[in-house]
């Protein structure tokens, strides 16, 4: 599959995501499936920023990858799970750290 | 339509938002280019599927195939759902037109804007929403083009792109953790994709990853 014809593939999957429910209105799905839903992009955007920050176990940065996930996570604290809480204090750590280990 | 105060109002409100929104297009635009995608069909990527989870993730799994980076949207395309059911019980009947037209950017941003203008009660809601729309859509497409032509000076390795990546994603993921079943469900994922990633080949690590802690949640009750 080519780059473009996988920009398309999302693109299609993305506007049928947003119109199900404004084409013909109906309920969302609840219980269980519901669930599942409603916390999919929760786990999916934990374990994108894990497998970017954490998971990269031979990486020289590990270190400083490290202490940038930790300062993300206070800063998430802290500023109330901001977005830009969690990006600017993990940012600051990150470049610390990195300074500082080299 | 500019002379509809609800339209203005939603222009007015969404003035950070198109500020914030062009920022992170500039960082996609950086990205993506540096992930492979020329500028043009990164610009192209932009103006078809305005989401940025869905394209961020695409970026960062665009090495390990297609695969992935489908189930990553498809996956990512559930919580349109309820957002698209919610849309649907507060405009009501309206022109199949302007129903497409309000889905094409269904977004978290604008709308929680809308819901929240709704809930104040705005008139004119769908005026007030294309507005939002238009400012938050500007922004992605002038952040995005600026970062594809112009962001080449930028090395993403030495500017530590990467991490701010990952930042950026546990930054997204921060809203949603409200009670404590986002907590298990975020400390599943962690720990899913740890054991991911010693046992699954790239592809399949953060999809899998995803799926397990994601039916952690669906068996938690609130």
């Amino acid at each position: 599959m080519n780059d473009l014809a996988l920009v398309m593939g999302v693109a299609a999957i993305t506007f049928a995501s947003r119109v199900v429910f404004l084409l013909k209105p109906r309920s969302a799905p609840g219980g269980r499936v519901g669930r599942f839903l409603e916390v999919f992009p929760l786990a999916l955007f934990i374990a994108i920023a894990t497998s970017g920050l954490v998971a990269p176990w031979g990486s020289p940065e590990l270190k400083a990858n490290l202490a940038g996930a930790v300062g993300g996570v206070v800063g998430g604290v802290v500023f109330r799970r901001s977005l830009w809480g969690v990006l600017g204090v993990g940012a600051a750590c990150f470049y610390l750290a990195r300074a500082i280990i080299g | 339509m500019f002379d509809n105060p609800s339209f203005r109002k939603g222009a007015r409100d969404a003035v950070l938002i198109l500020i914030a929104v062009g920022a992170f297009g500039l960082a996609y635009g950086v990205l993506a280019v540096d992930a492979g995608l020329s500028p043009g069909l990164t610009l192209f990527s932009s103006v078809i599927i305005v989401s940025g989870a869905a394209q961020f993730a695409m970026v960062g799994l665009l090495a390990a195939g297609p695969v992935p980076v489908l189930l990553a949207a498809t996956g990512l395309g559930l919580r349109h759902l309820p957002m698209s059911a919610r849309l649907a019980d507060i405009i009501e009947s309206q022109p199949l037109l302007t129903r497409l037209r309000l889905a094409f950017i269904l977004v978290d941003e604008t709308f929680g804007l809308t819901i929240r203008a709704f809930d104040a009660g705005v008139e004119d809601i769908v005026a007030y929403k294309t507005a939002a729309d238009l400012m938050l859509y500007s922004g992605w497409i002038i952040g995005t083009a600026a970062g594809a032509w112009f962001g080449s000076s930028i090395d993403p390795e030495a500017a530590g792109i990467g991490v701010l990546f990952g930042l950026l994603f546990l930054g997204l993921a921060a809203p949603m953790v409200k009670i404590r079943r986002d907590w298990v469900v975020a400390g599943a994922a962690v720990v899913a994709t740890l054991i991911a990633t010693k046992t699954l080949p790239v592809a399949w690590q953060v999809s899998t990853a995803a799926v397990a802690a994601s039916l952690v949640g669906m068996v938690i009750d609130e």
